[in-house]
């Protein structure tokens, strides 16, 4: 039915008509703005603008809820709303400052912009929701804490842990060792002088001279007072190699002594002999401690005897790397099992025979939306309550959320059967297993085989940082590494971590690419 | 002689798709259904071999009642009629020789066949059918790497594997390039006359109804509107066409429209297809 010229014209007349009249203001504009002073976003709403004046109004009150929050968590100690404002301004000034001229910003923005909404009446531009997103990003600033100036001072310091953690390798090896050691007795205090030790051929040997001394003590006004100085002298040691002096007090702590606030080190000569002088160091002895003490000077070496080995925290990263690939294996392996039977359920072309079935259907989908919301991580905390620490525990949780996760993802797929072959295969005279095989079966094995190696990928992953909560694996493995601010084998734990990983990746979304 | 004795029809949802239809099909012929989609062609095809149940009604061939079958006698009958589709149904998955022999799975033992193992006899069977429709060179390829005409004749290939007595087409061309449509309605039509298959086919386009069909039926709504003979076909106009089709009827295009009510082979349709028609037809035809 075609519409004359009048017509046509007629028409479009009636709906500019009505467009106006939905959206003629109700108030003139500088009321318009005076309303949206008073309540930010009431100048929009009179001015038929209401999705908009709503919004301003929203975030102009989560923005000053939020401020005022934060404003009183600074001033909490301070009794009194000025005085806690002072307090506020004088602990965060710049945040107190700039989030408050960023609200009032926005304030007299939304006030102008409904000066314009009620003049223009079409919608002005979006700069008011620009400012409306700054005094935001100002608030965000402050509520998460963000402190660039902490992260850029800390940084030296943060640096060496860092570094140990990016290049650990010179952790990864060790050499097995020998020590070679003799010893000698000093008396402190009043007694019968301890007897020198008989040299024995062939066998490290220390003299000490004098044998009764004092140890460096403090007076009564704390100054230090040095000890007796001694000389040792060893024979029968390895030749040119180095050699550490280590002293044990008669509690038989070991410690090393210093002279000149360094470490007693130094190389033995050709013929593995040494002199060397040196102040008796100083020992707290406690108040109670009377009498004579023997206290006993060892002069120690160590030399590395065979080629590199690698060291325990590689062997243990390695095991650990293993036991943490066939955690995920595992997981893997279980959640196939378990969700093959289920994806069968949650698949609605298979279920939609009767309303038992399709109540059947909704109820497994919903218990798998649920499991699969639940982080394995947190699987992770529940299976360590049940079965203990360890890596079963991991399995059980990774293995939970996979059957979740494949179950949706095979459901799918038997969703996506295409009927035609099936019908196909029927028409041939084939029974029903024999349609299974050639119409169901070739469908449904691709994607299959996808989903599953991309699980396994997904749950090796996972199971890298399930040990962090108990769950066994590498995980289990980094933190106490970390606990123990044992950097070196912490790098080691995260270079396998991302070895694996980045391979496992590579080569399951190969094996996906070929299948396709 | 296929006789349908008032096939009726009515799906779950209450539609009717076919009321009270009755006819007969003798043996060697070329039966084409006509009319409008959802005027029952496919479930009157689907009925043939009850991959759709009807609802009342009988259908007996040579005195053996298919509507009555159970399960074994069904899958009997379903093996010796043979089936090819609009989407041709092939698994894509499989190889085309895997495809090929699946149309021999109503003779197999079930287990045998779970292993995909087929004896030599069925092998040399598939690649003789594979021969005979030109795709000697596909026989390893995945289904899906061939073109739409190249799975049509996999489809007619692996309905020969039946070695059925009827074959059964549902818009066997309405998915192709309209020029491919003559190679594979020749090879139908080869099978009809060759080996005396009974053709029972539904189609679109009044050139090749005129061309290829012996016999006719129109359905609209369900009903058996139009009942003719070869004779009848060829003498029929466009208006009466259209009259029982509806206004979806066309001819495939001016230049072939010409040729072929009077051309007797297909192998003048300037196709792809047509020079492994001609390679097929010498060495099927022995």
């Amino acid at each position: 039915m075609a519409k004359t010229p009048q017509q046509k014209e007629q028409s479009r007349q009636a709906r500019v008509t009505a467009r106006t009249a939905a959206q003629n203001p109700l108030v003139a504009p500088p009321i318009a703005a005076i309303a949206s002073l008073l309540i930010p976003g009431l100048g929009q709403i009179l001015s038929r603008q209401t999705q908009r004046g709503v919004l301003i109004f929203s975030a102009m009150a989560t923005g000053g809820g939020i401020f005022f929050w934060r404003v009183a968590e600074l001033g909490r100690r301070v009794q009194g709303f000025f005085p806690s404002i002072g307090r506020a301004l004088e602990r965060s000034p710049g945040f107190v400052g700039l989030a408050a001229g960023a609200l009032a910003l926005v304030w007299l923005v939304a006030a102008w912009d409904a000066f314009l909404c009620s003049r223009n009446r079409k919608r002005p531009g979006s700069g008011v929701f620009a400012l409306v997103l700054v005094s935001f990003f100002v608030l965000g600033w402050q509520i998460a804490e963000i402190d660039v100036v902490k992260m850029v001072r800390q940084a030296p310091e943060a640096l060496p842990p860092l570094s140990r953690v990016i290049w650990p390798w010179s952790a990864a090896i060790t050499f097995e060792t020998e020590s070679l050691s003799a010893r000698a007795e000093i008396l402190v205090g009043e007694g019968t002088p301890p007897t020198r030790p008989v040299p024995v051929e062939d066998e490290p040997y220390l003299l000490v001279e004098p044998n009764v001394g004092s140890m460096t003590s403090q007076d009564a006004n704390y100054q230090p007072v040095p000890g007796t100085r001694i000389t040792l002298s060893g024979t029968n040691f390895a030749a040119n190699t180095e050699t550490e002096i280590w002293w044990r007090d008669p509690l038989g702590n070991e410690f090393r002594p210093r002279e000149d606030s360094k470490y007693l080190i130094f190389q033995t000569d050709n013929e593995g002999e040494f002199q060397l002088e040196m102040t008796m160091p100083y020992r707290m002895a406690p108040p109670s401690a009377q009498g004579p003490f023997l206290h006993t000077v060892e002069a120690r070496q160590v030399s590395r005897v065979g080629g590199p080995q690698a060291s325990e925290a590689l062997k243990m990263t390695i095991s650990r790397m293993i036991e943490t690939i066939f955690m995920g294996m595992m997981a893997t392996f279980f959640g196939i099992i378990f969700s093959l039977p289920v994806s069968f359920l949650a698949a609605r072309n298979i279920m939609s025979g009767s309303r038992l079935t399709m109540a059947l259907y909704y109820i497994t989908r919903a218990i798998l939306n649920i499991i699969r919301s639940i982080e394995p991580l947190i699987w992770a905390l529940i299976a360590v309550v049940w079965v203990g620490l360890g890596p079963f525990a991991g399995i059980v949780a990774l293995t939970l959320h996979s059957i979740a996760a494949l179950g949706k993802l095979y459901s799918e797929a038997i969703e996506g059967i295409d009927g035609g072959p099936i019908e196909a295969i029927q028409a041939t005279g084939a029974n029903r297993l024999q349609t299974i095989m050639f119409g169901v079966i070739p469908q449904m094995i691709s994607p299959f085989i996808s989903f599953s190696i991309y699980r396994w990928d997904i749950n090796v992953r996972m199971s890298t940082v399930i040990g962090l909560v108990g769950g066994g694996g590498i995980g289990f493995l980094l933190v106490q590494y970390i606990r123990l601010l044992d950097y070196r084998s912490a790098g080691i734990a995260v270079w396998f971590i991302a070895i694996t990983v980045a391979t496992l990746d590579y080569v399951s979304a190969e094996i996906r690419n070929r299948l396709m | 002689m296929l006789q349908f004795t008032n096939l009726s029809k009515t799906y779950d949802d209450g539609t009717q798709a076919l009321k009270e239809v009755s006819f007969s099909v003798e043996p060697g012929e070329f039966l084409v259904v006509i009319g409008l989609s959802g005027s029952g062609k496919s479930t009157l095809l689907r009925c043939t071999n009850r991959l759709i149940e009807p609802t009342s009604g009988s259908i007996t061939w040579d005195g053996l009642d298919i509507t009555g079958a159970d399960g074994a006698q069904l899958r009997t009958i379903r093996r010796r009629i043979g089936m090819i589709f609009q989407h041709f149904n092939l698994v894509k998955r499989l190889s085309v020789i895997n495809n090929v022999l699946s149309g021999r799975l109503g003779y197999l033992d079930t287990w045998k066949s779970m292993l995909y193992r087929f004896d030599s006899e069925d092998q040399t069977r598939a690649f003789r059918a594979l021969e005979r429709v030109g795709l000697t060179e596909q026989t390893y390829k995945r289904a899906s790497e061939l073109s739409g005409g190249q799975q049509q004749r996999v489809g007619i290939a692996r309905a020969l594997m039946q070695q059925p007595e009827i074959i059964l087409a549902d818009e066997p061309v309405a998915s192709l390039d309209p020029v491919l449509a003559h190679t594979i309605l020749g090879y139908l039509e080869r099978l009809n006359k060759e080996d005396g298959i009974t053709v029972i086919c539904s189609l679109h386009y009044l050139d090749l109804v005129q061309r290829y069909a012996t016999k006719v039926i129109g359905l609209r709504d369900g009903r058996v509107v139009y009942r003719g003979t070869s004779e009848d076909i060829r003498t029929m106009t466009d208006a009466e066409f259209k009259d029982i089709y509806g206004q979806e009827a066309e001819r495939v295009g001016a230049g072939l429209a010409a040729r072929t009510p009077s051309s007797a082979s297909p192998t003048g349709a300037p196709s792809s297809g047509s020079g492994s028609l001609d390679s097929g037809s010498t060495e099927g035809a022995e």
